[in-house]
């Protein structure tokens, strides 16, 4: 990885359309790396078409994705999907520099529909299961298990928006200070805090294979290793309070990295669909033991999720590609935030109704 | 007119306008397959069913096990009892994890009848069947209520007497949107609407125009950062004539669907050829024929601004 | 360099309604019979891709997370790759991808459409801007039939020489078992058959269908442990091209000029017509099989309609196209492009019964989707490269 950009995160940004916040992703991503349009050999792609509002919606971006007759691909599934499809493509010695978009603008959609038109349309769907829902009955039977209770969640949520606000990439003043938001139970036992924020934006990563990356920069960031797992549909099928799939899609990725264990990593960027759910990952790809993660919250961890996360901003099909922008910009130094001496880092995204798919990337620069 | 400011150029004239809303409204006729079928199908006689799949029994009856992916060996009956393993409460009303009796994956639905406070893991359920079913519906079970008498019994393997699978059920998907002008789009209708002005954006590499306008090139990736102005008349690139009728169309066929390149432009419009002959349409209203806009009286600021485009005989 | 091949192929038997299966149902049928083809099991399997249409053509946003039970495949890698009508192609691209990456090694590739339980006309109008063109497309026909109008005028692509494609195609899909519609038709009966969108007129038009097809793609070594006949894939390419660009006048696709010439160049083709002993070609309309007839080279620019009436193009020519029937004979959208792909792979290790072109060793097979801006093309042949 050469580069990466992305557009400001935003609960809405109502006077720019898609296809604006996705090409000002791909003009910032070439911009200084002298990788001009011509020279990208393939575009891979993450957007919804239920959240964009059209079929086959990438058809309609090719143009602003810089995408015009070269090879393109639609996965629709968050970025780090698409990034992981780029990075075979490179590896397989087909191309040598790839173009990696994912955008969502879920304020043009109800972002209910979105998730629950997820569900399979016989026995999920009518009796009027939500995403909210399903992360809550995850969050009770996680609670109870840690024993932890709601209030113990905000440990999570409060340090996430505390980051957020220093992110500059994240459209956000100042911690919510409404007590609703905090404390009122929007599906029991979990409060709005607790459900990730969507919000409206694109991110780009430019792929090199390793003659051209050298060439483009000093600090080219190597991706290590790769891996995603899927979970079962029935949500009431899955296990009860914790990941298995985030820990298969882990280890798959730490074996092909050679490392032992997360815990290895310098950096580690995580994609949470709510509070419980980020401690669910935490643990599932072995940062912590079984229903003990909450405690890499209470004792600051400066390692994790130092962007903040996907709590306070949730680009949907984007929020895995945002932490490998995140954690890519850290290790190669292209943050306002300086230098934190990390050279290596592990990225989860996730995907589907109530985080059914897992995906995890690792990566590194020389020291 | 530069479009660098991107802000300013937006749709401003009133805060709705910024959105188009737009409502897909989809009916479809969906097959749940052999075991959701049947599951559906027996709910009307308050049967309770199940699938077996090796040492799984999974309510509601599955024809696959998400667990191992075996196909059902055959069905089960169970008690339409359980006991709730986790259970949430939202505006919307109590969802639970319900899990049979004798089964060995609990079974979501809603949770009826409890009182405030009442509702614990652990708590003892039974159905409550709907007093008016459908009988193409999950929901012809009502959800699970407080057990009272309700008995219980072991799961019986292979039942007789089942319904025939349901073949398809009908469902309507409603998805709303809110499309956002933008700028390009903004500038472009407003000009439509007040002053019959279509404008497109020039390409600072290519120097074509692009209709409608864009921040970049579609072709070039570069900066389209100039307005120019387009003709309201054009040229057919593409035409046929409509015949066939499907929902949502706005127009009594026949008539002729074209693909113009305005005056001025590099790219085409989608619109509609009026006032010609099915027949003579193949030839008049073919690619090359000249056309021009016909107004519309209605100032909607969007394409249907065109009445329809009408041929301009030589 | 790796090589990859298609170690097996399954396909449901394509029907106008399937009401015995879900959609999740349909598409294990193909996946069953891919893996009995390859004498491979669900555990033998490192990674998915689905392939599918449209999400609103099926009521289920990501149905590839629905489809997980049904397919078995919990805690394996599944993604969905989604580009139209191509997208069979598309997703079997991302599947070598995969293979040649490092990722996996034997890879299944499902594609499937239940168009039976959608309104696929209105549907397909969604893929339209919502601010341009959406009030006034007709699905695709109405743009396809524009541009074979606009390809009649100036290439010759005469409503005659598309009716032949048409007679031909459905007379192949007689002998093909998979096929839904099996009805033989005379170039007279397609002239005079009602216009729906003149100059496409109905017997222009393929069924619409429900129907999976699944492959399964594995590299040199592992390909030949698993069959004593792979399929070896000597170049595959997806190109897209933008709607919104300047200057495109669609007489011919050029994303299919640019996929096939990079695919040619990897395959060491020169010569197409030569050179193919098959083609699979995927003819939404039957307008476009000559229009590709041109952009894969099979005969120089305006030359489409002399190919057709000269009958090479036949089971009995030099170069069949569309053996199978093409989607004249069945259209599951989602799956279309990935039936191309399995039936050049069929006939190359001659596993395509009744349809089998005699001795064909090597093929192409090509694919499109969106309004005529997404193109894939891929060759197959039974030696390794």
């Amino acid at each position: 990885m050469v580069n990466s950009a992305q557009t400001v995160l935003s609960p809405s940004w109502p006077d720019r359309q898609h296809i604006d916040l996705i090409s000002e992703a791909v003009v910032r991503v070439l911009k200084g790396t002298g990788i001009r349009i011509d020279d990208v050999d393939f575009v891979i792609d993450s957007g919804s078409d239920f959240l964009d509002g059209r079929s086959i919606s990438n058809c309609g971006f090719l143009g602003a994705m810089g995408a015009h007759h070269k090879e393109e691909s639609r996965v629709e599934e968050d970025g780090l999907w698409a990034l992981t499809y780029g990075a075979n493509k490179i590896a397989a010695g087909s191309a040598s520099v790839g173009l990696i978009i994912a955008y969502s603008k879920p304020s043009e959609s109800i972002v209910s529909n979105f998730w629950a038109d997820m569900l399979e349309p016989f026995t999920q769907r009518p009796i009027g299961l939500d995403h909210e829902s399903a992360a809550a009955l995850y969050g009770q039977r996680y609670l109870a298990r840690a024993g932890l209770v709601a209030d113990d969640l905000q440990a999570v949520s409060r340090r996430a928006y505390r980051l957020a606000v220093s992110n500059a990439g994240v459209d956000l003043d100042a911690v919510p200070d409404d007590e609703a938001f905090w404390s009122e139970e929007v599906s029991s036992p979990l409060r709005r805090a607790d459900f990730a924020r969507p919000v409206d934006g694109a991110v780009a990563i430019l792929l090199a294979s390793p003659d051209v990356a050298d060439q483009i920069t000093a600090r080219p960031v190597w991706i290590t290793g790769m891996g995603s797992a899927i979970d079962q549909h029935f949500i009431a099928a899955r296990e009860p309070d914790s990941l298995p799939a985030a820990t298969a899609a882990a280890k798959s990725a730490l074996r092909m990295a050679g490392t032992d264990s997360a815990k290895d990593y310098d950096l580690v960027e995580l994609s949470g669909a709510s509070t419980v759910g980020e401690l669910m990952v935490a643990e599932a790809i072995g940062l912590a033991e079984p229903y003990s993660a909450i405690e890499l919250y209470r004792n600051e961890t400066a390692s994790l999720n130092p962007s903040g996360g996907a709590l306070p901003a949730d680009v949907i099909m984007a929020t895995g590609l945002v932490r490998v922008h995140e954690a890519s910009s850290r290790l190669a130094g292209r943050t306002d935030s300086g230098d934190i001496g990390a050279s290596s880092a592990l990225v989860h995204g996730t995907g589907g109704f109530s985080m059914q798919n897992h995906c995890v990337v690792t990566m590194e620069v020389a020291s | 007119m530069t479009l660098t400011d991107t802000t300013e150029v937006a749709r401003s004239s009133a805060e709705n306008m910024h959105y188009m809303p737009a409502q897909l409204t989809i009916p479809y006729t969906l097959t749940p397959g052999q075991a959701t079928g049947i599951f559906i199908a027996e709910l009307v006689n308050k049967r309770l069913l199940g699938s077996r799949h090796g040492d799984e029994i999974i309510v509601p009856a599955q024809d696959f096990s998400g667990s191992t992916g075996e196909p059902a060996s055959g069905f089960v009956e169970v008690a339409p009892v359980g006991e709730v393993q986790a259970f949430t409460t939202n505006a919307k009303g109590t969802l639970g994890l319900v899990l049979i009796d004798g089964t060995t994956t609990p079974f979501l639905h809603k949770l009826v009848g409890f009182e405030p406070g009442s509702l614990e893991i652990g708590t003892r359920v039974a159905a409550i069947w709907s007093e008016s079913p459908t009988g193409n519906s999950v929901l012809d079970l009502a959800g699970f209520g407080p057990i009272g008498e309700a008995g219980t019994f072991e799961p019986k393997s292979d039942p007789e007497g089942l319904a025939e699978p349901i073949e398809q059920i009908d469902y309507t998907m409603t998805l709303d949107f809110k499309h956002a002008y933008g700028a390009y789009y903004g500038t472009l209708f407003d000009g439509v609407e007040t002053g019959r002005r279509i404008r497109g954006s020039k390409c600072s590499k290519c120097r074509r125009v692009l209709l409608p306008p864009r921040a970049v090139c579609d072709s070039c990736f570069a900066p389209a950062t100039e307005w120019a102005d387009v003709a309201d008349t054009g040229t057919i690139q593409a035409s046929s004539v409509v015949h066939i009728e499907f929902l949502g169309q706005r127009k009594q066929p026949p008539y002729v669907y074209a693909e113009i390149v305005l005056d001025g432009a590099s790219t085409r419009l989608i619109h509609i050829v009026g006032d010609v002959d099915a027949e003579r349409a193949k030839t008049a209203a073919a690619p090359g024929a000249r056309v021009r806009a016909v107004w519309s009286d209605q100032h909607t600021g969007s394409l249907g601004d065109i009445e329809h485009f009408e041929l301009i005989e030589e | 360099m790796t090589q990859v091949a298609i170690v097996g192929t399954g396909q449901t038997v394509h029907a106008r309604r399937r009401t015995d299966v879900s959609q999740a149902g349909l598409a294990r049928e193909a996946v069953v019979e891919a893996l009995n083809d390859a004498g491979l099991t669900m555990d033998d399997i490192d990674s998915i891709v689905v392939a599918s249409g449209p999400a609103m053509f099926g009521s289920v946003n990501q149905p590839e997370k629905w489809l997980v039970d049904a397919l078995g495949a919990r805690y394996k890698p599944v993604v969905r790759v989604t580009s139209g009508g191509g997208t069979g192609l598309a997703g079997a691209l991302a599947a070598v991808n995969q293979i040649k990456g490092g990722s996996a090694r034997r890879v299944l590739v499902v594609a499937y459409d239940k168009l039976s339980e959608g309104p696929l006309q209105a549907n397909i109008s969604t893929l339209y801007d919502p601010f341009w063109g959406r009030e006034f497309a007709v699905g695709i026909m109405g743009f396809s039939a524009a541009y074979w109008h606009a390809r009649m005028k100036r290439l010759g692509h005469t409503e005659e020489a598309a009716a032949m494609v048409s007679v031909k195609n459905r007379h192949n899909s007689m002998l093909n078992p998979k096929a839904h519609v099996k009805r033989e038709v005379t170039v007279e009966e397609v002239l005079a058959s009602r216009p729906l969108c003149w100059p496409i007129k109905i017997l222009d038009v393929p069924p619409i269908s429900d129907g999976a097809c699944a492959v399964i793609l594995a590299a040199d070594a592992d390909a030949e442990a698993i069959t004593p006949t792979p399929a070896w894939i000597h170049g595959i390419s997806y190109v897209g091209e933008a709607d919104n660009a300047p200057d495109r006048s669609m007489l011919q696709s050029e994303p299919l000029q640019i996929a096939a010439m990079k695919v040619y160049k990897e395959a060491g083709i020169t010569n197409p017509f030569r050179q193919f002993d098959v083609a699979e070609l995927q003819e939404p309309y039957t307008c476009f099989e000559l229009s590709y007839y041109e952009g894969l080279g099979f005969c120089p620019e305006g030359g489409a309609a002399e190919l057709i009436a000269s009958g090479e193009t036949t089971m009995e020519g030099s170069l069949p196209v569309n053996p199978s029937g093409g989607c004249m004979g069945a259209n599951p959208i989602g799956a279309t492009a990935l039936i191309r792909l399995a039936e050049v792979a069929m006939q190359v290790t001659g596993k395509a019964g009744a349809h089998q072109v005699k001795g064909a060793q090597r093929g192409v097979a090509q694919a499109g989707g969106g309004w005529a801006n997404l193109r894939g093309v891929a060759v197959v042949g039974a030696e390794k490269r």
